[in-house]
């Protein structure tokens, strides 16, 4: 064989390349394979999904987004007659016990913002098909099917096969990016938004004018010493 | 004697250029169809690549092809530093990295916007051709990495939080309106409609430009050549006219749906339904 004549790749290429184009189109592991599939992380997988460490219960991790619930035991006398701040809904098991009329609201009467989210208006659910009939138990109360530790089997895993609790932490009512309420319960997505918006605003404040003038000056360059 | 014309951009520089007007065109169509899927443009929109749920597959697969064209892009800038002059090759006037030549310019360029002095003399890269370039540069990972969360939701709720994904939403949508306002208007502006440049910068699609264009634009550049002897070696020839009228038809045709995207994108961003 002539020597330097011919490129001669390495051996790995040939096998490697082919395996680079699978990867592009090969679909990953079903969601089922992949519980127990890595065994560096098979425990945290399971413990997520499953809230149980052997037959031990375990508490979900602290992923929340949402920090506190904004307005409520903030004030030194947070009391008023209606005790509507006091009152935290989070751990009733019906969590519209005791609201007046309730049965003739319709949910976005009171929780408009609510009704804004990707679920609501990209995928058309309506709030029963995640939150359920009747009563309607608060997040945080033991047996409730939103509870962060059996929300993402309960409910996210209707659609979303393979959800883990981390998945679940996913805030689907996230408040208005911009808003103070998203920098008191959310205030990665808060500082996020204005940064990109100072961004946007001072890229083009600066760039706008500046390519207005430098077309502006093409057409009238200024005038040289003799002239003035 | 002198060239008539001098070559600015490579045929691989110019491949780069249009599959990212190709690639980049089609994400803001499709993507802009989703985001205003609650209002009849952005339906019309989708109707185009078969609805709301086939245009996700049409950004999805275009956004891959544009990372692996990406990841490309950073093989052929290794490949062309010249190690051996490293400082160089990195901050000369050859190269798009940002240095102190630019900051004393754009003193000047203030300068001459305010009528005193001419304009600066410039090198290949203008400061601002520089920032339109790193612009995309750094939007082209932050795009990537959220978008390839998004698509993979659960895979990447094992790794991070899946409150990120909130976060990954806001940061894909947000720098996407960033790099279609910034192309749409200023990268077209300067591109086709300043003065100079009217009715359209050639530079890009025939890969050359006109000595004398060179000299009143990038004197400093056409100086450099001619000091280090180089001048005659950039000399190139007219692009055919076939190809001619070929670019200047596919270049207006990106700018105007370029500029019909985001005219109908700012009218009807009052009817998205998201917050």
């Amino acid at each position: 064989m002539r020597q330097g004549t011919q490129t001669k790749w390495p051996a790995v290429v040939p096998i490697a390349m082919p395996l680079l184009v699978m990867l592009l189109f090969l679909s990953g592991k079903a969601a089922g394979q992949e519980e127990v599939a890595s065994a560096a992380r098979r425990y945290k997988a399971y413990e997520e999904s499953t809230g149980y460490y052997e037959q031990f219960e375990v508490l979900p991790g602290r992923r929340q987004a949402v920090r506190r619930i904004p307005g409520v035991g903030q004030e030194p006398f947070a009391y008023s007659p209606t005790a509507a701040l006091v009152r935290s809904r989070t751990h009733l098991a019906d969590s519209h016990q005791s609201l007046k009329f309730y049965e003739n609201l319709r949910c976005e009467y009171c929780h408009p913002d609510q009704a804004r989210d990707l679920h609501t208006v990209r995928a058309n659910l309506t709030c029963r098909q995640c939150h359920g009939g009747e009563p309607i138990a608060s997040m945080d109360h033991y047996y409730s099917l939103m509870n962060p530790i059996r929300r993402h089997a309960y409910v996210c895993a209707k659609c979303h096969e393979g959800a883990s609790a981390s998945f679940a932490s996913y805030v689907i009512h996230a408040p208005a990016a911009g808003s103070r309420l998203a920098r008191q319960t959310f205030p990665v997505l808060y500082y996020a938004y204005w940064f990109m918006l100072a961004l946007l605003v001072g890229t083009l404040a600066f760039f706008i004018p500046h390519s207005f003038l430098v077309g502006l000056r093409e057409l009238l360059p200024p005038r040289t010493k003799e002239e003035t | 004697m002198e060239p008539k014309r001098i070559r600015r951009f490579s045929p691989l520089d110019r491949m780069f250029h249009l599959a990212l007007m190709l690639t980049f065109i089609l994400q803001s169509a499709t993507g802009f169809g989703r985001l205003f899927i609650t209002t009849p443009w952005g339906q019309g929109l989708c109707r185009v690549f078969g609805g709301y749920d086939n245009a996700l597959v049409v950004h999805q697969w275009v956004g891959v092809v544009m990372i692996w064209g990406f990841l490309a892009h950073i093989g052929f800038l290794l490949a062309r530093i010249q190690w051996k002059r490293l400082p160089e090759s990195v901050f000369g006037g050859d190269s798009l990295v940002p240095n102190a030549q630019d900051l004393k310019r754009f003193g000047q360029q203030v300068r001459w916007f305010l009528g005193k002095g001419g304009p600066p003399r410039h090198d290949r890269w203008t400061y601002w051709e520089k920032f339109d370039y790193w612009a995309v540069f750094w939007g082209m990972p932050l795009l990537a990495v959220t978008g390839l969360m998004l698509m993979h939701p659960i895979a990447s709720s094992r790794y991070v939080e899946g409150w990120v994904l909130n976060v990954a939403a806001l940061l894909h949508r947000a720098e996407a309106i960033l790099a279609v306002t910034y192309i749409f208007v200023v990268h077209f502006f300067i591109g086709h409609l300043r003065p100079t440049s009217f009715p359209m910068n050639e530079a890009m699609f025939s890969g050359t430009v006109t000595l004398k264009h060179a000299v009143e634009e990038k004197p400093e550049w056409v100086a450099r050549l001619e000091g280090e002897g180089r001048l005659h070696d950039a000399a190139a020839a007219p692009p055919a006219s076939w190809y001619r009228t070929l670019y200047f038809i596919f270049g207006y045709l990106v700018l105007c749906t370029g500029i019909y995207l985001l005219a109908s994108a700012i009218a009807y961003s009052r009817h998205i339904q998201l917050h």
